[in-house]
């Protein structure tokens, strides 16, 4: 295990990297003077030579960049200029609404293929097979705010009974069964592409599986098809659906931004949002980077579990 | 006999690929795909004809008007006809499409070719796509937004950045498979050149997937410029956008339902048109390798 780890840290140490110096080159290849941007239209020109000294905008390139990540390292990554305070405070109050939607819909997901994903391969009735790929290609296709605006249509707006947005007034941990209703439009609509790729991997490779010889031979020894499916052939499919999960938070990490936008979910992917339009480049810098660290971290920690669970990933490059 | 000409009729059915191809869109899911897509590049390109009213055009009393016979979606927020603003928004996005898909792929396949041939290069493309790929698409539309601000240039690079490097990925992998092949070996084995075996045996072999990436990048690029739309960080209003129609709509859904349903069909339409258009091609393929 730990060769396999030795093997994959350099280059993963590498993408970071160049990722950092891209998110850094950010800011100095902003149009115009990222200080006079910063401190707003009718900024005087103290408070912009103010912010180009806090930011250091006057010394090299090199220093600044070493500056820039030495304060990432150190959880103190400057503050903002358009929201107020600082970044590490913004972000602290955002990462649980963040993480709670995405816990929510990680869970409807991969609840999602388990129950769906044998039923669809073991179905033999067509009807439930056509509505099945139907609803799936569906679900992979629409887009999630396209999902998210169409969800608030339906069950906020023409059928209202359940909140368009936001959350509840005294907050998420005040009354669980409130916040659950604030929370299930937002993560069923980020679980849905999730769990329909994640869906159709388990069951097609579920189908492949049913043709292994061992699955014949189980069935000829007399065991039920629906055991067989369920004890044998789902474990064997579990260790690449994991791989193909931990590819999808891609999918996570973007859908997040565009969730939470859509129902005003106050967590990262309104703050970058708000960052955005607002032109806050500090705080959007250390945001791409921080979605970046997390997307790679996820992947390496997919591909660990993968190598934990088959021995072949494990020692594959040992030849 | 008869069993030597049936041998010989199968071989020489199976080189000619083109009607393969043609069969994956014309039955099925890829006829589907095909009718759905052709119609919304229908109404886009035939907007000025059919749009009632210029999509910027303010429209005295027409204050968030339901549907009617004059407004079929309706108006919004500032007067405006959304279907008017439904059909030019079609165009951009199409436009963005048709511009920046085929560069991905084309700068995309290109790198991968020339990836494939040299060691160095293939080394610094796969660490290049790597940092790419390491910003999920849409944070790289911020990434990109951030810099540029605003615009429709934004929108073509981040769908470039997003689609080159998979198809620079399988343009590679391809490549580097079709190499290994027995007969590709015995050709260069006769003296070919590099770039006889890649115009006589690989541009061939790869094309058909290819083709099914682009359908698939098209479903894609709709995905993320309709979102960089949605969020604000895309077209600039007041140009109409599908994504900025549904954004504006948000906000009006008590007052006019369809003015969010008008965008919200078009772009499910759209991506779901040109995955279907995939899945056909891909289920042609198949059939006629087996």
């Amino acid at each position: 295990m730990t060769a396999y780890l030795l093997r994959r840290l350099p280059s993963l140490a590498l993408v970071l990297a160049a990722a950092s110096v891209l998110i850094f080159a950010v800011i100095r290849l902003v149009p115009g003077d990222p200080a006079t941007a910063l401190a707003g239209a009718n900024a005087t020109p103290e408070a912009v030579e103010a912010i180009r000294a806090e930011l250091g905008l006057d010394r090299p390139w090199v220093t600044q960049y070493f500056a820039w990540l030495g304060g990432l390292l150190t959880f103190d990554p400057g503050r903002s200029y358009l929201i107020g305070g600082t970044i590490g405070s913004l972000i602290t109050e955002s990462l649980g609404n963040t993480l709670l939607l995405a816990s929510s819909s990680l869970f409807l997901a991969v609840l999602t293929a388990l129950v769906l994903g044998p039923l669809w391969a073991g179905t033999r009735k067509p009807w439930l097979e056509h509505l099945l790929t139907g609803i799936n290609t569906l679900a992979v296709a629409v887009p999630t705010f396209v999902m998210g605006v169409a969800l608030i249509l339906l069950l906020g707006v023409l059928v209202p009974v359940l909140p368009s947005g936001g959350v509840p007034r005294d907050g998420l941990l005040a009354n669980p069964s409130i916040t659950v209703q604030y929370l299930l439009l937002p993560a069923v609509c980020l679980a849905l592409p999730i769990g329909a790729v994640l869906t159709r991997y388990v069951a097609e490779s579920l189908r492949t599986e049913m043709a292994q010889p061992y699955v014949v031979t189980a069935l000829a020894a007399g065991v039920s098809r629906r055991r067989v499916l369920l004890r044998h052939a789902l474990r064997n499919v579990l260790p690449t659906s994991l791989t193909v999960l931990g590819l999808q938070t891609g999918a996570l990490l973007g859908g997040a931004v565009l969730v939470e936008f859509t129902f005003s979910w106050p967590g990262l992917g309104l703050l970058i949002e708000r960052a955005i339009t607002g032109r806050d480049y500090p705080v959007v810098q250390v945001l791409l980077i921080l979605s970046v660290v997390v997307f790679a971290v996820l992947q390496l920690l997919t591909d660990v579990a993968h190598a934990l669970l088959d021995p072949r990933v494990r020692l594959g490059g040992a030849r | 006999m008869t069993e030597l000409k049936a041998q010989e009729a199968q071989v020489k059915a199976e080189p000619d690929r083109r009607p393969v191809r043609r069969n994956g869109l014309t039955h099925g899911r890829g006829l589907v795909g095909v009718v759905l897509i052709g119609v919304i590049v229908l109404l886009g390109v035939l907007a000025p004809l059919l749009a009632p009213f210029s999509p910027q055009e303010q429209i005295e009393g027409a204050n968030l008007l339901g549907p009617s016979g004059t407004h079929p979606f309706g108006t919004d927020e500032v007067n405006r006809d959304v279907f008017s603003r439904v059909l030019y928004g079609i165009r951009i996005d199409l436009f963005i499409c048709l511009i920046a898909v085929p560069a991905g792929a084309l700068l995309g396949g290109l790198i991968g070719l020339v990836a494939s041939q040299t060691g160095i290069a293939d080394v610094f493309a796969q660490r290049a796509f790597d940092v790419v790929l390491a910003f999920p698409p849409i944070i790289l539309g911020i990434g990109i937004a951030a810099i540029t601000g605003t615009g429709v240039l934004p929108v073509v690079c981040v769908v470039i950045g997003a689609e080159l490097p998979l198809f620079g990925r399988l343009v590679r992998t391809a490549t580097l498979k079709v190499r290994e092949l027995p007969y590709v070996d015995a050709a260069e084995s006769m003296g070919a050149s590099r770039a006889w075996v890649l115009r006589k045996h690989i541009v061939p072999n790869i094309l058909d997937s290819v083709i099914v990436q682009l359908a698939l990048s098209a479903s894609g690029a709709v995905f993320i410029l309709s979102a960089m739309n949605f969020l604000g960080i895309g077209v600039k209003p007041p140009e109409p956008s599908l994504g900025g129609v549904l954004a504006d709509a948000m906000a009006q859904l008590g007052s006019n339902t369809m003015y969010a349903v008008g965008p919200l069909l078009v772009i499910v339409v759209l991506v779901l048109g040109f995955q279907l258009i995939a899945q056909g091609l891909l289920a042609a393929r198949r059939g006629g390798a087996s």
